[in-house]
């Protein structure tokens, strides 16, 4: 695996003795691309912070890995932890932050002493002066999103606002602010240091009713019947859901697993996560399973999101319990699409895009449950 | 040193197992944030209690890489078990149950966190043995 590589942080003196415009280059050369599932160039972001005037920025290395289905970021910081730290310690470099900070969250608490120790040794051998602060999340989902990440780590309820000001201008502490991805930071020093770098080989994390899960890296565009293969179910695979805020689809073998081919489908391929999904499960009851994560998980600041999701569990476990008619399909389906429109965050926006993907592609489902 | 709040509250939790009335009050004095803001963030986020704890703190996934794999069935099986519902403490004081969102566990589902360790691949004989080990 490209990821599991190492580059014993010489990609960091590489960086150091180029200086910031070139590195950038290099990093536009390579077709770095963010692995948090937005796909924003890394050249670009970090150029943006570089540009904004003044002396103190920031850095901060996003590993509230919450979205179900994905632990690609766990899997780096148990096996090449260092990758990360060496990646997080160029960004600093390149902006001059004096404080960088890593953005754990509190499930993942036991790798603790794992990057403790990598950031003992990566700073050790660079000899950077940069400061590493570790933030332990407390269980809020809403926390991957950009300005509340921001806002937690600031000591204040992990609530996102508007933007602009986007992190790059008005971050942390109303600083300019790089945030990337732990799989992103990963990669940087693989991108900086290797000739034969592959920026499309991205980790898929596997999961569900298959007999191997795990995190695989293949290509980007991969079919998804390669990557079943490696998952081995044990049944028929009747549905895919790419996390929960990817929705889901009707298991196809051909379909390739890229932004392209996935999102002209209403779903959000994100940081290639695959749920898999099989003949034995009723998609009604898995949609009124990730209703409850969303209303558990909805941070409570925009009207649609907190009702929205309230009232989208209570039909779903309505139509679970096979109380409802067809006509709260309609409503279903309504509300869905106004929580889409109007909710204020991006996660809140995304929350029913399970409901209106599960009711396109298994609407027979839904009506088999109504009276 | 700079103090971060959300550090500082963990902090707290794992030296007295949960953020009392007192412990706010005094993180109050020492760091002169209103006790408005020092509780509105204690109670966002789900790992912090401002209720007593037992001493092993259960949380168990059910999101869909974990219910798909049977976790209800192992949440019914708790709740059984040690006769709480999620959110409570048993009367012993040795159990708290929490259901909680994705611990990235799912490669190893169904799994759970007790005290902040995972413990995957569950099954009812296996939770079995692991209260046999829990004194």
């Amino acid at each position: 695996m490209q990821i599991l590589k190492k580059t014993n942080q010489k990609a960091y003196f590489i960086a150091k003795g180029l200086g910031a415009e070139k590195i950038l280059l290099i990093l536009k050369a390579k077709g770095l691309l963010g692995r948090g599932g937005a796909n924003f160039p890394v050249w670009q972001k970090w150029q943006m912070v570089l540009n904004e005037p003044g002396d103190e920025k920031y850095i901060v290395c996003n590993a509230d890995e919450g979205e179900p289905g994905t632990f690609k970021d766990k899997f780096i910081l148990k096996n090449n932890a260092e990758l990360v730290i060496e990646g997080l310690l160029i960004g600093a470099e390149i902006i001059k932050a004096k404080k960088a900070f890593i953005y754990l969250r509190g499930e993942y608490e036991y790798l603790i002493p794992k990057i403790n120790k990598a950031i003992k040794l990566v700073k050790n051998k660079t000899k950077s002066k940069t400061e590493i602060e570790i933030i332990v999340g407390q269980g809020a989902y809403i926390c991957g999103e950009e300005t509340a990440i921001m806002h937690s780590i600031e000591g204040k309820r992990g609530q996102p606002t508007q933007k602009p000001p986007y992190p790059n201008e008005k971050g942390l502490f109303g600083k300019p602010t790089i945030l990337n991805n732990v799989g992103t930071l990963a990669e940087v020093p693989l991108a900086i240091y290797y000739k034969d770098y592959n920026p499309n080989l991205r980790l898929h994390c596997l999961s569900g009713n298959v007999t191997k899960p795990g995190v695989y890296e293949l290509p980007l565009g991969t079919k998804l019947k390669d990557l079943m293969k490696l998952g081995q179910p044990k049944n028929k695979i009747k549905a895919v859901y790419f996390g929960c805020f990817g929705g889901c689809m009707r298991y196809n073998p051909e379909m390739k697993i890229s932004p392209e081919d996935i999102c002209g489908k209403d779903c959000i391929l994100g940081a290639c996560t695959v749920i898999a999904v099989d003949e034995n499960q009723s998609i009604v009851d898995v949609a009124t399973n990730i209703a409850k994560f969303y209303e558990f998980e909805s941070c409570g600041k925009c009207t649609p999101c907190r009702e929205g999701t309230m009232r989208i569990l209570a039909l779903m476990e309505n139509i679970s319990l096979g109380n409802a008619t067809r006509k709260d399909l309609k409503t279903l389906k309504e509300l869905a699409e106004v929580i889409k429109e109007t909710s204020f965050c991006g996660l809140g926006q995304s929350a029913t895009n399970h409901i209106l993907t599960a009711l396109k592609y298994f609407k027979k489902e839904f009506e088999a449950k109504c009276k | 040193m700079d103090v971060y709040l959300i550090n500082e509250l963990r902090k707290i939790q794992k030296k007295e197992g949960y953020i009392s009335e007192k412990a706010i009050r005094e993180l109050n004095k020492k760091t002169g944030i209103p006790l408005s803001v020092l509780y509105g963030v204690a109670t966002f986020y789900a790992k912090l209690n401002t209720q007593k704890q037992g001493k092993y703190v259960i949380e168990i996934c059910n999101s869909p890489s974990c219910y798909v794999n049977g976790s209800l069935n192992l949440i019914k099986y708790l709740t059984k078990r040690l006769g709480i519902k999620s959110g409570d403490t048993s009367k012993n004081k040795k159990f708290s149950l929490h259901i909680c969102s994705c611990i990235g566990c799912c490669d190893e589902a169904p799994a759970m966190l007790i005290n902040g360790k995972p413990y995957t691949k569950l099954t009812k004989e296996k939770l079995e043995s692991i209260f046999k080990k829990l004194k």
